[in-house]
């Protein structure tokens, strides 16, 4: 093996065109960002092993003097020195940094592809565990304690629903269900929340606190906004960071608890000259 | 039970910058079991971030969005096998 031939660098290359050429080569054939392709892995092992020889001036000068004949171990070459690559502890769904995921993917694609894990038979015990919504919707980190009093770090991913199972290596299953909130419901990755506005409100609009999971944030009103108008409030909803869905707010136009005086006076004046009729459609089709 | 490290013999075997390690606990880059007790996964990640950031140049912002972009694909993988 000729390390210039390999990176593709003249005798006369200099060490930052050494650097230039390897780097090049590297993105490209990095067995992480190709995960399972045996040739793109055999180059890279090539390539690092080239630039170990000439990116240091001992050694380069060595081979160019024909001192040493560079080895060709199987061994990882470059600046670290042995171990599998992270995509090898990854694959087969038996690395732990893959699993948050798993869950997800299973719960949509399991059927899709009739997905057969062949996950040792392991000690399957299944625990419950209660989750918060918020927790739910936005994943946290939980300690909990096992009934045989062993305490564990369990993360929850992002989006997880009641019934979904986490898997616990060596420990068994766990098994999630998600508390009710009394004002968010989830709808697929949105949430949906039913907010009450005043008479004036809907007719004027306005900008009023509305509660998302992430805290109050503010929200604008349109002018004549109807009961059951929705508006959406982006990236509010359920997900990771950055892949969330939105929250929904539809609107509930509440009268005042008693009509004043003042309020039907006015409402009977203005409705002798201008009638309408919001059960227009439904006498038409009936 | 696999073997692990602690952060000392994981620099000495693998060459990997002490330092860096302890800087890629902190940023939960690398999320070890027991606290720095490296295992084979923790390892192999730490020196993919030594990947990305020596040889492509990536920066510490763009570190995290790499790692959560391979991890997804390598669970789509395992869950296709």
């Amino acid at each position: 093996m000729d390390p210039y031939v390999t990176l593709g660098v003249s005798r006369t290359a200099t060490q930052n065109e050494i650097k230039a050429a390897y780097r090049k080569l590297a993105k490209k054939l990095h067995p992480d960002l190709n995960p399972g392709n045996k040739v793109a892995e055999k180059q890279f092992k090539d390539v690092s092993a080239a630039y170990e020889i000439l990116e240091d001036p001992v050694k380069r000068a060595k081979f160019d003097h024909g001192e040493s004949e560079p080895d060709q171990g199987g061994a990882r070459q470059g600046p670290s020195k042995q171990g599998p690559f992270y995509y090898e502890t990854q694959r087969g769904g038996g690395g732990r940094y893959t699993q948050s995921f798993d869950e997800d993917l299973f719960k949509n694609f399991g059927d899709l592809f009739g997905r057969a894990r062949a996950e040792p038979q392991e000690d399957l015990r299944v625990y419950r565990m209660e989750v918060d919504f918020k927790d739910a919707v936005l994943g946290a980190e939980r300690e909990v304690t096992l009934p045989e009093g062993r305490k564990l770090q369990i993360k929850i991913p992002p989006g997880v629903e009641s019934g979904q199972k986490l898997r616990l290596k060596g420990f068994g299953e766990i098994e999630l269900h998600v508390r009710e909130s009394p004002v968010f419901h989830r709808n697929g990755r949105d949430i949906e929340i039913e907010i009450p506005v005043s008479l004036s409100e809907a007719i004027l609009g306005a900008e009023i606190r509305v509660p998302t999971v992430d805290g109050a944030v503010l929200l604008k009103i349109p002018p004549s906004s109807n009961s059951g108008t929705r508006l959406r409030i982006r990236g509010k909803g359920v997900g990771a960071s950055g892949l969330r869905g939105d929250e929904i707010v539809t609107l509930t136009v509440v009268l005042p608890e008693t009509t004043d005086a003042d309020l039907r006076d006015k409402i009977a004046e203005w409705s002798l000259t201008h009638s309408y009729n919001p059960r227009e459609k439904l006498e038409n089709t009936s | 039970m696999k073997k692990k490290y602690q952060i000392r013999e994981a620099v000495q075997e693998f060459g990997i910058d002490e330092q860096r390690v302890v800087h890629y606990i902190r940023n939960e880059w690398i999320a070890p079991v027991e606290p720095a007790r490296l295992d084979e996964e923790d390892i192999a990640r730490a020196r993919l971030i030594v990947d990305l950031q020596e040889v492509f140049g990536v920066n510490d912002e763009a570190v995290p969005i790499i790692l959560h972009l391979l991890d997804q694909l390598y669970s789509w993988q395992s869950v296709k096998h």
